[in-house]
């Protein structure tokens, strides 16, 4: 039934309404699997933004319960986590969706001549 | 760098969380401080931060809690607060009335203009004018 929900969600911006933490999350575990300290050093060298910890294990809880994430066996006492599929397609779609606000944002600021 | 202090201010925090959060995140979660406090994050934000996660952690319905579940926890805690308001409330107002019989009539405002009976010239406090008309005071 998860799944079925999950197959209607595809093309929609599932990211919109699950904060800018979670989406830097995201991106950074699409370019690797990560545990927490190595994803909040990620995420302050790509985006400057200093992710608490407790935000940190708050976002990893929503996307692994949307299935955007997975967690991978424990190396130590850390747990690695890895992007899935619908993870992917999530923050392609989401990412396509800035970008086109972006692109307008610029363009009126051009055409306004601010 | 090993410093008991700051060590025992997160643990507390992380005691906080639900115990499922714990058994699943909690060695981690301590791991992860110590690292961050020995790079110089400020022991203190690291804990406001994993408070902040403990209380969200606690509001968030997980899959087999039904939402009424939650909002009749929000209900119960909003009840005992709205009694130990109640209860404070009395006391609190006793308390004032004592203040202001032993300073004489200082409930009336100096700055005030003396109402004229029967008249009621603001809708705030139509019950106050109208015993002190019946008795014939005026501040």
């Amino acid at each position: 039934m998860a799944a079925s929900r999950r197959d209607s969600r595809v093309g929609q911006d599932v990211l919109r309404r699950v904060g800018e933490a979670s989406v830097l999350i995201l991106i950074s575990l699409a370019g690797g699997p990560k545990h927490g300290y190595a994803l909040i050093q990620d995420i302050k060298e790509l985006a400057d933004v200093e992710l608490g910890p407790g935000t940190l294990y708050g976002a990893l809880d929503r996307l692994e319960r949307l299935g955007l994430i997975e967690p991978l066996p424990a190396d130590d006492r850390r747990h690695p986590y890895r992007i899935t599929a619908p993870g992917a397609a999530a923050l392609r779609v989401h990412l396509d969706s800035l970008e086109r606000v972006s692109a307008a944002g610029r363009l009126r600021l051009q055409l306004g001549g601010i | 760098m090993y410093d008991p202090q700051a060590t025992r201010l997160v643990e507390t925090a992380l005691r906080c969380y639900p115990a499922r959060w714990r058994r699943r995140h909690g060695d981690e979660a301590a791991v992860l401080a110590a690292l961050l406090i020995r790079d110089g994050t400020p022991a203190g934000s690291i804990a406001l931060s994993y408070l902040a996660g403990a209380a969200r952690a606690w509001l968030t319905p997980r899959p087999g809690r039904p939402l009424s579940t939650v909002a009749c926890a929000l209900l119960v805690a909003a009840c005992s607060l709205g009694v130990s308001a109640g209860l404070l409330a009395p006391a609190a107002s006793a308390r004032a009335a004592s203040t202001s019989q032993a300073h004489g009539s200082t409930h009336c405002r100096p700055g005030s203009p003396a109402p004229v009976p029967g008249v009621i010239p603001a809708m705030g406090r139509p019950q106050v004018i109208i015993w002190e008309a019946r008795h014939g005071r005026s501040c």
